[in-house]
């Protein structure tokens, strides 16, 4: 059996530029390459050839410098002449139609990772061609899911969610002494050793409610002076120009009592030692987010979560409902979500393992794979 | 000698005076290698180092002539370049773009765009002690929006607008009020954060009361007229990108121009010269709009919109923002003292826009 899997236009796997849903196919494509012969269709990128094989998953990328009507055109030229049973499109509702005309007895399956279905980003007749077209659509998250189903109710039993999955080897626990040398060498670098390390990982920006997690430090910090909050990914310092978020946000760290640090840029394939590095991991998003990857990471690398109830996050960590902050837009909640866990260390113990535990149970890419096959095997239909 | 294929104009450089780095002066030869002239002398006139733009002055076998380098993704300058285009054909008093060799009217290069315009002199200052260069800009500006209508950009062309986007900004600024407040909380003991935290208050209001307003006025209808039926806005008018010339107002440095209500770059003039006369002086407000109004008449329910726009804290929110970079500086007692500027001009302000709401004068 051939199948195709088509990226977004916007970054190319393997994710050499990180990416979630890049991240997501390389983390299932090798599995299920084992029953499938599996082109991998994407984006031409500078560091990578037009095409290759890895493993046993071929690589066949088109050049649209980020274009996506560029983009859809050269994958239906590419398309062209081509066939594969199964067609497994990636976040690009609008890629259906035209797909559907080029490949007319291919089963084409959609995979939905955020509001790429919203109104302003394809028109409902469009939208409904694309509905039409495929034969189930893959969620990331019940939110996701839901969401479509409220705008387009005839979706409803193609709907399907299957959670994203994570690298358990390479997110893990600090035990082992790797994992701990690295650990202590980074607090040291940031004079952070002795510091609970409440860690947050991801862009500053205002949807990620970096503000309100600063806020709450700054309040916390007044009972729990021994604390350190370190924003991985982003650097407020050595920039010629900051947005005015950006500078809001210094402006309040410059008052902190205990350290505020951002890190700078992190390479993918590094993060998960600042995840060994944090203490208590946390993610105050403000908007209505599908299901960030960094829960998955955190789940798997042994750390507490504390999370907004916004969009699909508090999804996958249902057992650890009373740490999810149900009035994100206000600092005193995480404040006192955190409060918690500084205060009774054991149970962020446990709770970290408790979620070492559910991403071992739950969160590998087989599980992701496996579900992901029954799909492409016009296996039962998943429940909502 | 590098090779000039691989030439890309960095998006900031060193702010130094009259700098530009040495792949940019490299990038202007081939550039102007693409126009049919003959350069005598050239002289950098202004710089955007934050953002990689650039102006020169050329004085050419052709006469004198501008070599501007657009800092602004190329789709987004192609926009602007076609905006320009199609108001100097139609006979708007904007700069003359010079078309290449091969005819077109940019050249591609080092991954922006460059263009290539007629000098227009000479060009003066209108007055800015007087209600007479008010009123001549704001005609002025009237001819431009109006001039504007039926724009359709080129192909390939980005397509900025603002148009549906109001309710959005002024969120954000209602957004950005509440980290002032957050901010003078957290710098409780700079010199002005007390007297700041006592006022904020009524322009939080007024900001949240023009959302509101906004949002059950005829905004919405008029936005959904669409791009092409309003035009574009300057987005950047004002006594420098205005000038008196020859038959009128000339208008330059349209690289920002966007999709818009037009009356937002009117709002904007009328504003930020009430804040420099310190007052509200209704004579001059009548004056601008009326003025306005011959250029390119304000229609009932377009004016109300203007009149909710002139009673957001547009000045407020622009005076006070720099405090978001540095707060232990920017609240000081000289801060302290603008602010008390500012609520006392809410006075004249309240007085002046209540008359306006009545006022049919000037508008048919």
């Amino acid at each position: 059996m051939k199948a195709l899997m088509i990226v977004t236009e916007k970054l190319p796997v393997p994710p050499v530029h990180g990416g979630a849903i890049q991240t997501y196919i390389a983390g299932v494509a090798p599995l299920l390459a084992e029953r499938y012969d599996l082109t991998i269709l994407g984006r031409t990128d500078p560091v990578l050839a037009k095409n290759e094989t890895i493993g046993n998953v071929k690589y066949e990328r088109v050049p649209c410098g980020g274009d996506f009507k560029k983009y859809r055109q050269e994958v239906v030229d590419w398309l062209r002449n081509k066939s594969f049973d199964l067609i497994h499109i990636f976040n690009r509702p609008r890629l259906v139609k035209a797909i559907r005309e080029v490949a007319p007895n291919s089963r084409i399956i959609l995979s939905m990772h955020n509001d790429m279905f919203n109104p302003e980003k394809i028109t409902p007749a469009e939208a409904a061609i694309a509905i039409d077209n495929v034969e189930r659509i893959i969620n990331i998250s019940d939110y996701v899911g839901n969401t479509i189903k409220g705008m387009y109710p005839q979706a409803a039993d193609k709907l399907f969610t299957i959670y994203s999955g994570v690298d358990l080897n390479r997110f893990r626990p600090s035990t082992s002494a790797e994992a701990l040398r690295i650990r202590e060498a980074l607090r040291k670098k940031y004079q952070i050793s002795s510091k609970k390390v409440i860690l947050y990982v991801g862009r500053l920006s205002i949807k990620k409610g970096v503000d309100i997690l600063i806020r709450a430090v700054l309040e916390l910090a007044k009972k729990h002076p021994d604390i350190a909050l370190v924003l991985v990914g982003s650097n407020w310092y050595g920039q010629n120009k900051v947005s005015d978020y950006v500078a809001y946000l210094r402006s309040l760290a410059k008052r902190s009592p205990v350290s505020i640090i951002t890190t700078g840029f992190v390479k993918p394939e590094e993060v998960h030692q600042w995840f060994w590095a944090g203490d208590i991991f946390v993610c105050p998003s403000q908007w209505q987010e599908p299901l960030a990857r960094v829960h998955y990471e955190a789940l798997a690398s042994g750390l507490p979560i504390i999370t907004s109830n916004r969009g699909g996050n508090p999804e996958i960590i249902r057992t650890q409902n009373k740490l999810i902050v149900d009035a994100p837009e206000d600092p005193k909640c995480f404040a006192n979500k955190i409060a918690i866990l500084l205060n009774d260390p054991l149970l962020g113990k446990q709770m970290g393992e408790e979620g070492r535990k559910l991403a071992e149970q739950m969160f590998g890419w087989p599980r992701v794979a496996k579900e992901i096959l029954e799909v492409w095997e016009g296996g039962e239909k998943g429940e909502e | 000698m590098p090779d000039k294929k691989n030439l890309v104009v960095p998006n900031e450089w060193l702010d130094k005076d009259g700098y530009v780095p040495s792949e940019v002066k490299t990038m202007t030869n081939h550039v102007l290698s693409n126009y049919e002239m003959t350069v005598f002398t050239m002289k950098l006139i202004t710089t955007k180092p934050d953002k990689g733009g650039a102006i020169w002055r050329l004085e050419t076998s052709k006469g004198t002539r501008s070599l501007k380098l657009l800092h602004r993704p190329p789709a987004r300058s192609l926009f602007s370049i076609g905006a320009q285009d199609y108001l100097a054909r139609r006979g708007a008093r904007v700069p003359l773009l010079v078309p290449t060799k091969n005819g077109k009217l940019y050249v591609e290069f080092g991954n922006k765009l460059w263009i290539v315009n007629c000098w227009i002199k000479p060009l003066v200052q209108a007055s800015k002690i007087n209600l007479e260069g008010a009123e001549k800009l704001c005609y002025g500006l009237g001819e431009f929006h109006k001039l504007s209508r039926g724009y359709q950009p080129p192909n390939g062309a980005e397509k900025p607008s603002r148009l549906t986007r109001w309710p959005e900004y002024y969120k954000k600024i209602i957004n950005k009020i509440d980290w002032f407040r957050i901010l003078t909380q957290t710098y409780k003991d700079a010199p002005a954060s007390s007297y700041f935290l006592s006022v904020v208050g009524q322009f939080e209001k007024q900001a949240k009361e023009g959302l509101a307003r906004l949002q059950q006025s005829a905004y919405p209808k008029l936005a959904a007229r669409g791009e092409k039926y309003w035009g574009l806005a300057h987005q950047d008018y004002g006594w420098s990108n205005g000038q008196l010339g020859q038959g009128g107002v000339w208008i330059i440095d349209l690289d920002g121009v966007a999709f818009d209500l037009p009356i937002r770059d009117l709002r904007k003039l009328i504003t930020s010269t009430m804040d420099d006369l310190g007052e509200w002086k209704l004579k001059w407000i009548k004056g601008m709009i009326s003025a306005y109004h011959q250029g390119n008449p304000i229609e009932p329910d377009l004016y109300q919109v203007l009149l909710i726009d002139l009673a957001f804290p547009n000045e407020f929110y622009k005076h006070l923002k720099e405090m978001l970079y540095n707060p232990t500086d920017f609240l000081n007692a000289n801060t302290g003292r603008l602010i008390k500027r500012l609520v006392k001009m809410e006075e004249s302000k309240h007085s002046a826009l209540e008359e306006l709401s009545n006022w049919k004068g000037g508008r048919s």
